[in-house]
């Protein structure tokens, strides 16, 4: 599209002065766009709110529900209230399995402490950033993915690279112990975004977010807690459940009924 | 305050509701409501699946009024609110009774304007415009009826105001394509 197209675009359904006519006259694709909206005219009323002044019973009803909704919840709640809400169930569940799992030495990962820390440190934005995303009013939904897959694989890519190499317990026995210990860990963190992601329209992204910060509660708690550092346990025992979190999120998000279709 | 709550912009009604004014929401219910029900009812093709969510629609904007932003325009987020309780509803499926003997939305909406029309162009409009994909049909139903501008209509949907400008513009001229093929077939 031209800047000439863009100016046609703009004053649809206003008289076009000359230069715009004449643009439109020339222009292939500029005749399609006015032959499409003309052509909605048939259906289209005369002012912007069709049936503007005829109420209907349907219409009572909706306003008297709403009426009744706000006598049940007068105050208004500020967003960022469960957000904080949801950060603090989060750093509670950080805290209770650190305890649970850290009896006598709260630090297993036998890497470097300057790597155990920044991959946990990494882990521990994720899970801010996730929660934010998740449940933030959004405007623009263009970044949210890129932003997204970036966290993610960043994390992933950190916690791969930090591992040691050494195995301390035989694959599937340790591979199954992680994994159950971050299903376990993950189940508050994530029944609880689940319920306050209903408070707001479905949106796929969301929920991904919502799945990869209630997972990442648990890896860090077994990224702090597990001295197991081959690569194909960190796969296997840390990073798939945490993948499949997010995808469980999506799942569950969809089939649950929606409180409030806001934005 | 019957008559100031008439002249105030959505905006300040809507910051009055939130700071607990029952009269601002009544306001901005008589406003927008006879509205949303007109998109809801184009959008779904259904006049009784509108009503229930227009419902819908206003339980959400008490609901989540705590999510409405100081500086954010009113219409595009109720319009946005009103969109994603129909495209909820259309993932979950529909009443049985309100699909065709072929599973499908109805195309025929009831008339909103008395007065003599052409019933068959009117019919071959609304099955083009039902053929054009989401994407481009939303966009055009809140700008050819909603009268919003390509701005507000970026901000209801979550996209920028080129890549709603490039959906409008495909899904006008798409619109064209259809109707000339339906009045080929109508004349053939």
């Amino acid at each position: 599209m031209t800047p000439a197209c863009l100016k046609v675009m703009d004053a649809l359904g206003t008289p076009l002065p000359p230069d715009l006519a004449a643009h439109v006259a020339g222009c292939e694709d500029c005749r399609a766009l006015a032959g499409g909206f003309e052509a909605l005219e048939s259906i289209a009323p005369s002012g912007g709110d069709a049936g503007a002044g005829a109420p209907g019973t349907g219409l009572e009803t909706a306003h008297r529900l709403a009426l009744e909704e706000l006598t049940a919840r007068p105050r208004a709640t500020p967003w960022w209230r469960e957000l904080l809400v949801l950060l603090g169930v989060d750093v509670g569940v950080m805290a209770l399995g650190l305890a649970l799992l850290g009896r006598g030495s709260w630090v297993g990962n036998q890497a470097a402490p300057w790597v155990v820390a920044g991959v946990g440190l990494l882990i521990l934005a994720l899970v801010g950033a996730g929660t934010y995303l998740a449940l933030a009013p959004q405007r623009r939904k263009v970044p949210s993915w890129g932003a997204l897959l970036l966290g993610a694989t960043v994390v992933a890519v950190a916690q791969l690279a930090g591992g040691t190499g050494q195995r301390m317990r035989p694959p599937p026995m340790g591979g199954l112990g992680c994994m159950a210990s971050e299903v376990l860990l993950s189940v508050v963190p994530l029944a609880c975004v689940l319920v306050l992601l209903c408070r707001s329209a479905f949106q796929p992204v969301r929920a991904v977010a919502a799945g990869l910060s209630a997972g990442g509660v648990s890896l860090l708690v077994i990224h702090v807690h597990c001295s197991d550092g081959t690569a194909g346990h960190l796969l296997t025992g840390h990073l798939a459940p945490w993948l499949a979190l997010a995808g469980l999120a999506v799942l569950l998000r969809s089939r649950l009924p929606t409180r409030s279709h806001a934005p | 305050m019957r008559a100031s709550v008439a002249t105030e912009t959505d905006e300040v009604l809507m910051a009055r509701f939130c700071a607990g004014e029952a009269p601002a929401f009544d306001a901005l219910f008589q406003r927008h409501a006879p509205a949303v029900r007109g998109y809801l009812t184009r959008l779904t093709g259904s006049p009784a699946t509108a009503e229930d969510l227009v419902q819908l629609t206003f339980l959400s904007l008490v609901r989540s009024r705590g999510r409405f932003q100081a500086g954010s325009r009113f219409r595009p987020w109720l319009y946005a609110i009103a969109t994603n309780a129909a495209r909820d509803q259309l993932r979950r499926g529909h009443r049985p009774e309100e699909l065709t003997a072929e599973g499908h939305l109805p195309v025929d909406v009831p008339a909103e304007v008395a007065g003599p029309r052409d019933v068959g162009l009117e019919r071959a409009v609304r099955q083009a415009l039902d053929q054009l994909p989401e994407g481009q049909r939303v966009p055009i139903l809140l700008h050819r009826f909603e009268g919003m501008g390509f701005a507000e209509i970026a901000d209801t949907l979550g996209l920028t105001e080129s890549a709603v400008k490039v959906r409008a513009h495909r899904g006008y001229a798409r619109l064209r394509e259809l109707l000339a093929a339906l009045r080929e077939e109508a004349t053939g």
